[in-house]
């Protein structure tokens, strides 16, 4: 492992290798065996688990010895794969304390060229707690490098929950479109781009699609009940604000209009979806506050509000 | 359910966006009035409409909807296919009838609830 990392500067992943103990990394769980078992029963168990060592432990958990995958190979090779394990066993047995830094557990594993050790409950006890493998190494490191991942993930998030900055340009610059009266083919472009806009704010998507969808319903009355118009979206004090002006002809009964299911729509209005009463009691539905005021003479005003959710005041 | 599963379930021909098939069905929205899906859509929906209009793909943009399927076989103009485009969703046609189209999704997302 550190051979080959090691030319590269992974600084984070050093530090981070220092800070974890063996304690944290290795596996609790130890196979292991007494010394009363032949070759055979540890070549078993070592297919059966598919590791590549177990440590051979004495009634009170103390090492006395190890048998490897290469010791169960000599037994085979030399005919002895069926006796009794004591005579044969390394006995010189390197371990690891766990209250030590895993990159001393890196070290071992290199010098002395095992795939795992037994770890020990201290350095001067050889009673056995567990065993430490390179991929619990990795593993571990693994886990570790996730969860600041995870931290520095959710603080983006907070950081752009409200960009105030943007916020703050957009108080001073508002958006300002013309909408053409019967011009089908471009009807809905206003809350389409407002809502892009929006999102480049980082505001909460609950409030980009209220905002996209109060644009796209008085777009649509502009365009489908009068002779033109213009909407605005400003920022205003943690609020949006959208208004829609139109040219006339106005709305003769504002309250009748607000009416779910009550419209004055024509068959080609309907034709495209549209035309079922429900564009003002949309608005109504979406805006925390909506005013409405029309005039047969000048036309329709609406300014509908949407809170942004902002805790701090925007000034 | 995902949207590209909706091609097997309905004999679906996808019309465009691909390559965003693989979003995650949690609800549907079955209507041929674009402000009856402007009132009641929720995230991450699928729209199910006989309309064809270019406004029905403004309408899935704005309220956030993650594919929209044309029921009765009805293919839309060139314009919706095109903003469709350009707001990556994808647009499916099936010759399934809405109510037919409906129960199918249906089936398919109460047997995904229960096997929560």
């Amino acid at each position: 492992m550190s051979a080959n990392y090691s030319k590269e500067k992974l600084t984070l992943v050093n530090e981070l290798i220092y800070e974890i103990k063996v304690k944290e990394a290795m596996s609790k769980k130890v196979i292991f065996f007494k010394e009363n078992v032949t070759f055979r029963e540890i070549q078993l168990k070592l297919k059966e688990k598919k590791i590549s060592g177990v440590p051979i432990l004495n009634n009170v958990k103390n090492i006395i010895g190890i048998v490897s995958i290469d010791d169960v190979i000599t037994a085979f090779d030399k005919g002895y794969v069926d006796n009794k394990i004591t005579d044969y066993m390394s006995r010189d047995v390197i371990t690891i304390p766990q209250n030590i830094s895993v990159v001393s557990a890196i070290h071992k594993l290199e010098r002395f060229g095992v795939g795992r050790l037994p770890v020990t409950e201290s350095s001067d006890s050889k009673r056995i707690v567990g065993v430490i493998t390179l991929s619990d190494i990795l593993n571990r490191l693994l886990v570790v490098v996730q969860s600041i991942a995870e931290k520095v993930e959710d603080k983006e998030i907070k950081n752009t929950q409200i960009s105030y900055d943007l916020i703050k340009r957009i108080v001073k610059k508002r958006l300002r479109f013309e909408v053409k009266g019967d011009d089908f083919d471009n009807a809905g472009r206003v809350a389409s781009i407002t809502k892009k806009y929006f999102q480049n704010l980082g505001i909460s998507k609950d409030i980009i699609r209220r905002i996209a969808i109060v644009c796209y319903e008085a777009e649509m009355n502009i365009c489908l009940h009068s002779l033109g118009g213009s909407m605005i979206i400003e920022v205003d004090n943690n609020n949006t604000v959208i208004y829609a002006h139109d040219k006339g002809p106005g709305i003769p009964d504002v309250k009748l209009a607000l009416k779910p299911g009550f419209t004055t729509a024509s068959e080609k209005i309907r034709a495209l979806g549209f035309g079922a009463g429900m564009g003002l009691p949309n608005i109504k539905h979406y805006a925390d506050k909506l005013e409405i005021k029309s005039s047969l003479e000048t036309g329709t005003e609406l300014k509908a509000i949407i809170n942004l959710g902002v805790k701090n005041e925007i000034k | 359910m995902k949207v590209k599963d909706l091609i097997r379930l309905l004999d679906a021909e996808v019309l465009c966006g691909e390559d965003f098939l693989d979003q995650e069905i949690t609800d549907c929205g079955a209507s041929d009035l674009l402000s009856d899906i402007l009132a009641y859509s929720k995230d991450n929906y699928i729209l199910l409409t006989g309309l064809t209009s270019s406004q029905v793909v403004r309408t899935a943009e704005l309220t956030g909807a993650i594919a929209i399927v044309f029921v009765r076989g009805k293919l839309p103009p060139q314009e919706a296919i095109g903003l469709a485009k350009s707001h990556h969703i994808p647009l499916l046609k099936t010759d399934n009838l809405m109510f037919a189209s409906c129960k199918k999704i249906a089936k398919e997302l109460i047997k995904e609830e229960k096997n929560k």
